[in-house]
């Protein structure tokens, strides 16, 4: 039976239409039960998220079935059926279960690798499974779609390096330090962003927090706020050469740490390198600090290159990701369609041997001298024909439903050879 | 029979070598493990070789340079194997392995040479295979210098690209080559005092001049500086690293010379 996934998604759809379109999960299960009820569907799962709706179901007529559940959700909302129906795309079968495994995987996301949506997915799928809708078909689907989703994540790095600017930085200083565990940090200025950048560090295991900043109460504030200690604005050189990452972020209109101080506290410091977030604009850490040696200084231009960077990476690990899916797509349109045979099969092979064993018998019965070797004989004779009348119709089925044609060839073997009615 | 497993070990070698580079670009876990069981395949079929030399020989397989470079070799592969194992640092293959290939064919290139006529010490044996556990050290040396000095080039640039995403933090790669100077040093320095002392034994000189003799000095020098300027001055990440890079071209020469240079060393 034919499965579809039909919808819209940020890909071709724009945000207007999907916020008006997607619903909230009470609506959901009302939606679902009133499905079931109907003929139409004998399957069906929806999901709804700010970046797609789509309904992912089995039905002897999709088109029929899209419409039955796109007209529910548009009087949802009060839209008319007619404005969403152009844009919505459909997929079926094989190319239905292509994209349901690249959506969990999140290789259709906005956000490439985005880790949100396979969640999205499994509630949308437990949902409809509570709701009784969940059938033969969308089980197993789903159930492979989450073992794609978990190999793609672990086996290429789709998901692997940052994409916002302060979780770059922690990773940048992933790659300079050993592991961020007891790390002294200094933040310099206490904006928003360093202290979100401060505390993705604090997650990582860095520790003590220091904060330097010109007004001492919104420092000792912060330092509260992080667990650190306020550090007396004119004590910041001092500060400088203990800690190991320094975030700044004041409003400063020069630099607050120059190449010469940076100079002096690299003599003190031996082995150990010092890195430099640097999120102010106008920049906080003099750009001469580069050429010292063990100094490492990041401006949010940079870190906004090495986001991009990750992206690249990212997308040159999603055509990893997609030969993965579409591999996996194959092994699993073979497993469902010889599935969908071999019933067929089974009993066309019980019903040949029951006529064989029927007629050994009734020879065997004319035959009351026949010795052992006669026995044999007409053993493997009737075997033989068997098999080989067996042989073309069981080819034929399997190529036939390997192609998505099997329907009428069941149907036709089964009037045949009369196995009753099929399921 | 012995110099034709050699050739199978140094194919295997050379598969696991072009493995281990393809990981780096595709970092694909099918290929790294690919490049480990080469490694392992061509160490094993190495063994074997070596277990039938030292029986053809009635000695350890370390009479002559290609002989030792050969167990060097396998010193050096398997340490890689079981660095990668404990440490997850998967991307050392690419690094050591190349090194490791050069010097197996230096080592099969060499005439099969016989046991040299003036080895009959028992302290030569010693004297022969510390220096070849200090040359796999700074083998290892040599590739944590080199992916230092990438990374470190990577991150100043401030342009992320192939290595920043394969290659682990500076202080790892920084603590890869001093730990590595630090246990190849006493083996290389041991190696050099014997052989100097039973020189002048079977010699009577210890100082005639011998080209082998000559560069492995130097490199000692250059390494004894190295691990001299880390200890008491704090050298470490690019200086230490560069120190590591001329070290081991020293050690190269030293090997150079002794395979193709007449002299004490030489067949």
């Amino acid at each position: 039976m034919p499965l579809f996934v039909a919808g819209l998604s940020h890909r071709n759809a724009p945000v207007e239409l999907r916020e008006q379109l997607a619903v909230e999960d009470d609506k959901l299960r009302e939606l679902l039960h009133d499905l079931q009820a109907s003929d139409a569907l004998h399957e069906v799962m929806v999901l709804s998220t700010c970046n797609r709706v789509e309904v992912y179901g089995v039905a002897d007529v999709p088109g029929e079935a899209r419409a039955l559940v796109f007209r529910s959700l548009c009087r949802h909302r009060g839209l008319d059926l007619a404005a969403v129906e152009p844009i919505l795309y459909t997929h079926l079968d094989a190319d239905a279960v292509h994209h349901a495994f690249r959506v969990s995987a999140s290789l259709d996301s906005m956000m490439l690798g985005e880790p949100q949506i396979l969640g999205q997915v499994k509630d949308a799928f437990a949902l409809a499974q509570a709701c009784g809708t969940v059938g033969p078909q969308l089980h197993p689907l789903f159930s492979q779609a989450f073992n794609v989703a978990k190999r793609v994540r672990t086996e290429t790095g789709i998901a692997r390096h940052a994409v916002s600017v302060s979780f770059a930085a922690v990773e940048l200083a992933r790659k300079i330090f050993d592991g961020l565990g007891g790390r002294a940090v200094l933040l310099v200025g206490a904006g928003k962003m360093s202290e979100l950048a401060a505390k993705h560090l604090v997650a990582q295991g860095a520790f003590p927090i220091y904060v330097a900043n010109r007004t001492w109460a919104r420092a000792q504030d912060l330092a509260r706020a992080l667990s650190g200690t306020a550090v007396p604005w004119d004590e910041l050189l001092t500060a400088l050469a203990a800690v190991d990452i320094v975030v700044t972020s004041t409003g400063a209109s020069a630099p607050v740490i120059t190449q010469a101080a940076v100079s002096r506290v690299m003599h003190g410091r031996r082995a150990r390198p010092l890195f430099f977030i640097d999120i102010a604009v106008p920049r906080d850490v003099e750009p001469g600090v580069d050429v010292l040696d063990d100094v490492y200084r990041y401006d949010i231009d940079d870190l906004k290159q090495v986001v991009d960077a990750n992206l690249r990476e990212r997308a040159r690990e999603a055509q990893r990701a997609e030969s993965l899916v579409e591999r996996e797509v194959g092994k699993f349109v073979v497993r469902q369609s010889d599935a969908e045979v071999i019933p067929t099969i089974v009993s066309l092979r019980a019903r040949l041997e029951d006529i064989r064993l029927g007629e050994v018998r009734k020879t065997l019965a004319r035959l009351p001298d026949a010795g052992p070797e006669t026995l044999a004989a007409i053993e493997a004779l009737s075997t033989a024909m068997v098999n080989k009348i067996l042989h073309a119709p069981i080819t034929k089925l399997r190529e036939s439903s390997r192609a998505g044609a099997s329907r009428s060839w069941l149907e036709l073997v089964h009037e045949l050879f009369g196995l009753g009615r099929r399921g | 029979m012995h110099s034709n497993l050699i050739n199978v070990a140094v194919i295997g070698y050379v598969g696991a070598t072009g493995l281990a580079l393809a990981y780096l670009v595709q970092r694909h876990d099918l290929v790294h493990r690919l490049s480990t069981l080469a490694a392992l395949a061509g160490w094993a079929v190495h063994t074997i070789a070596l277990v039938l030399r030292s029986l053809e020989l009635g000695a350890p397989p370390l009479g002559n340079l290609p002989d030792a470079i050969s167990v060097a070799v396998w010193v050096i592969v398997l340490l890689e194997v079981l660095l990668e194992q404990r440490t997850g640092l998967r991307v050392l293959g690419a690094f050591v392995l190349p090194v490791a290939v050069i010097l197996g064919l230096k080592a099969t290139s060499g005439r099969p040479g016989a046991l040299a006529p003036a080895l009959g010490s028992a302290w030569v044996w010693v004297h022969i295979a510390l220096a070849m556990v200090g040359i796999a050290a700074f083998v290892f040396n040599f590739a944590g210098a080199i992916m230092y000095l990438l990374q470190e080039r990577q991150l100043k640039l401030k342009r992320p690209g192939a290595f920043y995403y394969r290659l682990p933090s500076l202080e790892t790669l920084d603590r890869l080559t001093f730990r590595t100077l630090a246990l190849g040093f006493p083996f290389l320095t041991t190696g050099l005092v014997l052989g100097v002392l039973w020189a002048r034994a079977a010699w009577g000189s210890a100082l005639a001049f011998d080209p082998l003799a000559f560069f492995s000095l130097v490199a000692w020098v250059i390494y004894a500086g190295t691990l001299a300027g880390r200890a008491a001055a704090g050298w470490h990440g690019r200086r230490a690293a560069y120190c590591s890079i001329v070290g081991f071209a020293a050690l190269a020469l030293t090997l150079g010379a002794g395979l193709f240079l007449p002299g004490r060393h030489g067949s």
